[in-house]
C-alpha cells in the first residue's frame, strides 16, 4: 500500500471542504435509504467530524500503534448510534465513491485498491473492536428520571437510575440522548461516585439555542427515560498519590468535581480537600447549601464558594476563580482538579502553573458551550 | 500567488482560510470588527468550496463527455446510469444543505430570544431592586414624618419617656403600614408575571415523549 499517494490523494480531494462530506453522505443515503434515519436532521457538525475524523485517520495512516486505539475506540463509540457490522462495507463503497469524484482525473486504479484496502483493514479493526466492547457491556443503558430539581430557570439537578448496573470512574460522563432530540448526544459529567442502587446524579445549565439542555432542564419530568452511552472521561481521581487534592469548580463543571469528592469520602484516610466553587452571581452557586453541610460533616474538606460579577454575600469571596485559587495559598504538593468552561479551566490551568504546579499533576475537563 | 501556468504553486483552500487567525486589537486602540472580519473569511470559504464544486463536476463532465466521443457502446448505459446518480447526489445534497441553514437559522433565533429573555430577567431583577430600596425609603420617611407629629400629652409617665414611646410606636405602625401596602401590590403583579411565564412555557414545550426500545 502507497501511504504517502494515500495521504495526497486525501489532501487533494480535503480541498473541497464540507462538499466532500456532503456527497459522501448523500451517496451513502441513496444507496441504503434505511440509513438516513440513524442521523439527526441537521448534518453539518456531523460532517465536521467526519472530516477531521477521516483526516486524522488518513495522517496516521502509516503509524498503526497510534491510529489503531482511536479506531477502535471509534469503532466501540458507534455502537451506542446502532452501528452493527453489516453497515461498514456500505461506508467503505460511498467513501470510495466520494474520493474518485473529488479526484477527477488524478483516480487510479491503484488508488481504488490502496483506499479499499485500507479502509477494509480500518473496517476490521472497528467491528472487531465493537465486538469486543460488546461482550463486556451493552450498546448503551435504558435510564429513568426519578427526580428533577430546578434550582435556577436554566440549572437543573436531576437524578436518574440505570436499567441495569454501569460501572464508571468518579470525574467521568456519558453521552445522554432524550426522546424529544433523537440522534443528538451530549455530554454530562455524574455528580456522585457509583453506588449500588444504580442512581446516577446530573447537573445541567441551560445553554441559549442548544438543543438538549433546554429539554433536560426545563420539560424533563420523574418517569421520563432518556439513553446513556458508556462511561468516558480522563479526569478521574488519582488514590495512589496520597497528596492533598484541591478541587475547582466552575458553574455545573461541579457535577464531576462532587463525585471524585464522594469517593475520596469514602476511603478511610481521606486527604486534605479544598473546594473552589465559583459562578457569576450569587444565585449561580446552586448547590453550595449541600457542600455546606458536607463540608460540616467532615473535618478534611473546606469549601470555598466565589462569584465574579456580583458582589460576594456571606461566605463567598469575590473574583474569578483562577484569582481566588491563587490568593489563597500554596498549591505546589497538591493535585488539582479543574472542570468549568473552557475559559475558566485555562485561566485556572495558568494560573496554577504560575504558582509552581506542575501540568501533569492538573486534570481537567472542559465544558462544551453549545 | 496562484498562477495558472504553474499547477504546483501554492494554492489559496478554505481550510486555510478556516485557521486564519488575527491577532488581538490592543487594549485601547481600535482594530478591525472581529465579527466582520470572520463573517467575511466565511464568505470567502464557501466561495472557494463552491469554485472547486464547480470544477470538480466539470471535470466530471468532461470525462463524460470524452469516454461518449471515443467511448465503447457497452459503457454508454453504465455510464448514464452513474450520471443519474451524480446527479441524485448534487439533489439530496442541496436539499440537505437548505435543512442544514434551515435548522442553524432556527437554532440562531431561539439563541437570541433566549439571551434576549435573559437580557429581560436581569433587567427586571435590577429594577425589583432598586425598588425595593425605594420602598424601603419612602416608607421610613412617612414613618419618621408620622413620629414627629405625635402630640405630648399630660399622663403619669414622664413627658419625654411617653413622647419617646408613642413616636416610636407611630412610626413603627406606619413604617409597616407602607412597607405592606407596597409590598402588596409588588408582589401580586410578580405573581401575574410568574404565571403569564408558566403559562407559554408550557405551550412552548413539545409533548413528544415516545418510550425507549431496549437496547440488544
Amino acid at each position: 500500500m502507497d501511504a504517502q499517494g494515500l495521504k495526497d490523494n486525501f489532501a487533494q480531494v480535503a480541498q473541497h471542504g464540507d462538499a466532500v462530506a456532503l456527497f459522501f453522505y448523500s451517496d451513502l443515503f441513496l444507496r441504503n435509504p434505511g440509513l438516513r434515519e440513524m442521523f439527526s436532521i441537521g448534518m453539518s457538525h456531523q460532517r465536521d467530524r467526519l472530516l477531521s475524523a477521516l483526516g486524522r485517520i488518513v495522517a496516521q495512516v502509516d503509524n498503526l500503534p497510534e491510529l489503531v486505539p482511536f479506531v477502535r475506540q471509534l469503532g466501540a463509540d458507534h455502537r451506542k448510534f446502532g452501528v452493527e457490522a453489516l453497515h461498514y462495507p456500505e461506508v467503505g463503497q460511498s467513501l470510495v465513491a466520494t474520493l474518485r469524484y473529488f479526484s477527477g482525473a488524478a483516480w487510479t486504479e491503484a488508488l481504488a485498491r490502496d483506499w479499499t484496502d485500507a479502509y477494509t483493514l480500518l473496517a476490521k479493526v472497528m467491528v472487531e473492536a465493537a465486538e469486543e466492547d460488546a461482550k463486556q457491556r451493552p450498546a448503551w443503558w435504558n435510564a429513568r428520571v426519578i427526580a428533577h430539581e430546578r434550582r435556577r430557570f436554566d440549572l437543573a439537578v436531576m437524578r436518574l437510575v440505570t436499567d441495569r448496573p454501569l460501572p464508571f470512574q468518579a470525574g467521568q460522563s456519558v453521552a445522554v440522548e432524550v426522546p424529544a432530540r433523537p440522534r443528538m448526544w451530549r455530554y454530562y459529567s455524574m455528580a456522585n461516585a457509583p453506588r449500588p442502587d444504580n442512581t446516577l446524579d446530573f447537573h445541567v445549565r441551560l445553554i441559549d439555542g442548544g438543543p438538549v439542555s433546554p429539554v433536560l432542564v426545563r420539560a424533563a419530568v420523574p418517569g421520563d427515560w432518556l439513553k446513556l452511552g458508556p462511561p468516558v472521561g480522563t479526569m478521574t481521581f488519582d488514590e495512589r498519590s496520597g497528596r492533598d487534592v484541591l478541587l475547582v469548580a466552575g458553574s455545573t463543571g461541579l457535577a464531576p468535581l462532587k463525585a471524585i469528592l464522594e469517593r475520596i469520602a469514602l476511603s478511610p484516610a481521606p486527604p486534605r480537600v479544598h473546594l473552589f466553587f465559583g459562578a457569576r452571581t450569587t444565585d449561580g452557586l446552586y448547590d453550595l447549601d449541600d457542600l455546606t453541610k458536607r463540608a460540616a460533616g467532615s473535618p478534611w474538606l473546606t469549601v470555598v464558594p466565589a462569584v465574579s460579577d456580583d458582589r460576594a454575600e456571606g461566605t463567598a469571596e469575590q473574583g474569578v476563580l483562577a484569582d481566588v485559587v491563587a490568593r489563597h495559598g500554596l498549591w505546589r504538593d497538591h493535585d488539582a482538579y479543574v472542570c468549568g468552561s473552557p475559559a475558566m479551566v485555562d485561566a485556572t490551568t495558568e494560573s496554577l502553573v504560575r504558582l509552581g504546579l506542575g501540568t501533569d499533576r492538573i486534570r481537567s475537563d472542559k465544558f462544551a458551550d453549545a | 500567488m496562484t498562477s495558472p501556468d504553474n499547477p504546483g504553486a501554492q494554492r489559496l483552500t478554505p481550510a486555510e482560510l478556516q485557521a486564519v487567525s488575527f491577532r488581538r486589537a490592543q487594549l485601547g486602540r481600535r482594530g478591525f470588527d472581529e465579527d466582520q472580519v470572520r463573517a467575511f473569511l466565511g464568505q470567502v470559504e464557501q466561495e472557494l468550496v463552491r469554485v472547486l464544486n464547480e470544477k470538480a463536476a466539470m471535470q466530471h463532465e468532461v470525462g463524460r463527455l470524452r469516454d461518449r466521443i471515443t467511448g465503447n457502446p457497452q459503457g454508454i448505459t453504465t455510464a448514464q446510469a452513474e450520471d443519474a446518480h451524480i446527479q441524485a447526489v448534487r439533489i439530496l445534497s442541496k436539499a440537505q444543505e437548505t435543512a442544514d441553514h434551515y435548522v442553524a437559522d432556527a437554532q440562531r433565533y431561539s439563541r437570541e430570544l433566549a439571551e434576549e429573555a435573559r437580557r429581560g430577567r436581569d433587567e427586571i431583577l435590577a429594577e425589583a431592586k432598586a425598588r425595593a430600596v425605594l420602598v424601603l425609603e419612602e416608607a421610613h420617611r412617612q414613618a419618621t414624618m408620622a413620629a414627629e407629629q405625635v402630640v405630648p400629652s399630660s399622663e403619669p409617665f414622664s413627658g419625654d419617656e411617653r413622647r419617646n414611646l408613642e413616636s416610636e410606636i407611630a412610626y413603627l405602625r406606619t413604617f409597616s403600614d407602607v412597607y405592606r401596602t407596597h409590598l402588596r401590590s409588588y408582589l401580586e403583579a410578580l405573581l401575574r408575571n410568574v404565571e403569564e411565564w408558566e403559562h407559554s412555557e408550557r405551550d412552548s414545550l413539545s409533548s413528544a415523549r415516545a418510550p425507549l426500545p431496549r437496547s440488544r
